[in-house]
């Protein structure tokens, strides 16, 4: 059996605009025998956004929070795509370039730190899937989501760039759909499983683009009748969730597609109470799914 | 004979009014290519198929097509191999997406090209050359920094998957960012601020998702995600001023301040008071349902050991004066899990057995 014990990194969105991400992700990691450790003293982890305006220390302070995983001596767990992407970025930089490393660790000691490169950045659906394991999980399920009809939606930075994420084929990625299967309901094939979500030009290209993609991708679950999208990053969550109603507007078309968190859903399956696992603190309107569930 | 179907997008705008597929099946054979089996389509077959093609060696970039979905050269990729990662008889060959279609497999290139007249994709030397009769010089580490996007062979693989480019057609695209960023990052061109300038056009450089499908689809190792980064590194270090150079901003400012980006004030700090108000519908609609802590309006809590965070800061504004970031060797490079590697270790020194 492995060991489930993990430095657990939140991220800002399971701390802000996503509690019902972090609220699931403990219940449903109790449940499925893991032990998050939270990681209280990590900071953001740039977003994209640090990285593209002074790149040393984006990658300063991901060594500082993978430091903090270090001290504790685990491995560390995310719940957010981007932060696994941009966390993995700069832990392969530091490991291929040992002047970096020197020049970020002589920077790190000011606070008595140090970049070791001896812990792995991990992503909670992946650990489901490899450490808790799918059999386990099926055991373990209680309300088997027999009746539905679900669109995974991966999010970009859980499948690329293969250099830094490489748990998978990007071409072909099969691990949400299997644990859609573990939780005993039907994933559906649609146009926009691998697409994405928009979230991070939104503030660039809100109209130009974002809003037109976050369209596109809750239509295409749509069109093939999906009960609704799951998606393992609270970005594309809030991009597809909350966002869906401009979107809708940008369109002029009615869409009303509900987006659930990966955790989110397994709870569902692990029989816990909807209201605990937050579906109701969606801005798509979560009644229908549990409407299904009650019936 | 083993027997696999390719199904092959088909489509002539002089004659037809939709787009159609037609499957013709092939016999098998090792080490076949997608370019060798459209070439026994078009000699066996259907002669009147169209596809672009040249050097059969994934050199020339005419080749690019998209293989069940994803953009690839077709000269490159076996059959054997793709029939075994979708895990089907059959593959679907499309012209790359995003680009309109000329016949068959076949897109229009100019309007590619159109788009990179607006980046100048040419050498514009910021001093006369050197009186000796030499060429011009750079250091190896100046040239490092445009190595990777100089290897560009224009498949446009990269504009057929890209996810901006798919909602609109005005995004420069990753091809002509990297052709941008290649001259306005080279130590001997003369336009590195009229080059910012024009993939600053109604900021369209930051119109990119960073979804990161240009480097993942790169047949070469051009890396256009990372260009694109990089340009927008240096546009910040001219003092540009963008939405995206703000955002970073209050990301940098948070990061130091209080460890975790504050969501509530995000929106007044990005587009000020009057673009913050505009979006107040939604900030209460988010409120509404539990999704806002109001503290944070206020500015919120900080995270513990902030002042360590505080203190790295400015040591990293010293210390990165000193530091170059190489761009990192990633050509079929796949990440790997190094607690996964230890576990194949342990297993094979016991023969093989869990």
């Amino acid at each position: 059996m492995a060991d489930l014990k993990y430095a657990f990194y939140t991220g800002c969105s399971a701390k802000g605009v996503a509690p019902e991400l972090y609220d699931s992700t403990m219940l449903v990691a109790e449940k499925l025998g893991m032990e998050l450790v939270e990681l209280e003293a990590a900071t953001c982890c740039g977003a994209g956004a640090v990285q593209e305006k002074d790149e040393f220390l984006a990658i300063t302070i991901n060594a500082r929070n993978l430091a903090l995983a270090e001290e504790m001596g685990l491995d560390m767990l995310t719940i957010c795509n981007t932060c696994t992407v941009m966390l993995r970025e700069s832990k392969f930089k530091l490991d291929s370039d040992p002047e970096l490393k020197k020049a970020v660790n002589e920077v790190l000691a000011e606070a008595g730190l140090e970049y070791k490169g001896t812990v792995e950045v991990t992503h909670f659906l992946w650990e489901v899937i490899d450490a808790v394991g799918l059999d386990k999980l099926k055991e373990l399920v209680v309300r088997p989501l027999k009746e539905f009809k679900v669109a995974s939606f991966y999010g970009c930075h859980i499948i690329r760039p293969p250099y830094l994420i490489g748990y998978e084929d990007p071409d072909n990625p099969k691990s949400m759909e299997m644990v859609i299967q573990a939780c005993g309901a039907t994933p559906v094939e649609h146009d926009a499983r691998l697409a994405c979500c928009g979230f991070h030009s939104f503030w660039s290209a809100e109209d130009e683009v974002t809003l037109k993609l976050t369209a596109k991708d809750a239509q295409s679950a749509k069109k093939e009748k999906a009960d609704f999208m799951v998606t393992p990053c609270p970005l594309c969550h809030t991009q597809l969730d909350a966002m869906q109603p401009e979107a809708e507007e940008k369109i002029g078309t009615n869409i009303g597609m509900p987006i659930l968190h990966l955790p989110q859903m397994i709870g569902l399956a692990l029989g816990m109470n909807p209201k605990k696992l937050g579906l109701h603190k969606h801005i798509v309107p979560t009644a229908e799914i549990i409407k299904k569930l009650a019936a | 004979m083993e027997k696999f179907n390719l199904r092959v997008f088909r489509y002539d705008p002089t004659v037809d009014e939709e787009p159609k597929y037609e499957t013709y099946t092939l016999p098998l054979e090792k080490g076949m290519t997608v370019l060798a089996a459209l070439f026994k389509v078009k000699e066996e077959q259907d002669p009147s198929i169209s596809f672009r093609y040249n050097c059969r060696a994934a050199i020339c970039g005419s080749c690019a097509v998209r293989i069940n979905g994803h953009a690839k050269l077709a000269c490159k990729e076996q059959i054997t191999k793709l029939l075994k990662q979708f895990d089907t008889d059959t593959l679907t060959v499309e012209p790359a997406g995003n680009i309109k279609v000329l016949k068959d497999l076949i897109f229009d290139m100019d309007w590619i090209v159109d788009k990179m007249k607006k980046v100048k994709p040419w050498f514009i030397p910021k001093e006369p050359p050197p009186e000796d009769g030499t060429e011009y010089r750079q250091s190896p580490e100046d040239h490092a920094k445009i190595d990777f996007a100089s290897d560009c062979i224009l498949c446009a693989s990269c504009m057929s998957d890209c996810n901006a480019l798919s909602v609109n057609k005005e995004f420069l695209g990753p091809l002509v960012l990297s052709k941008a960023y290649r001259f306005a990052a080279d130590t001997r061109d003369g336009a590195k601020r009229e080059r910012l300038e024009a993939v600053l056009d109604k900021f369209n450089l930051e119109w990119c998702v960073r979804c990161w499908e240009c480097t993942t689809r790169c047949p070469k190792e051009v890396q256009p995600y990372e260009n694109i980064i990089r340009l927008r590194i240096m546009a910040a270090e001219e003092g540009f001023k963008s939405p995206g150079e703000i955002h970073a901003e209050i990301f940098e400012q948070d990061i130091v301040n209080r460890g975790l980006l504050n969501e509530m004030l995000l929106p007044f700090r990005q587009e000020g008071l009057l673009g913050g108000l505009k979006r107040a519908p939604f900030g209460i609609k988010m409120f509404l349902k539990g999704k806002v802590n109001i503290a944070d309006f206020f500015g919120g809590h900080s995270i513990p050991r902030i002042e360590e965070v505080q203190k790295i800061y400015e040591k990293a504004q010293e210390k990165k004066k000193e530091v170059h970031i190489k761009i990192p060797q990633i050509l079929g490079l796949v990440y790997e899990d190094k607690r996964k590697s230890k576990k194949n270790k342990e297993s094979s020194s016991n023969g093989g057995q869990e």
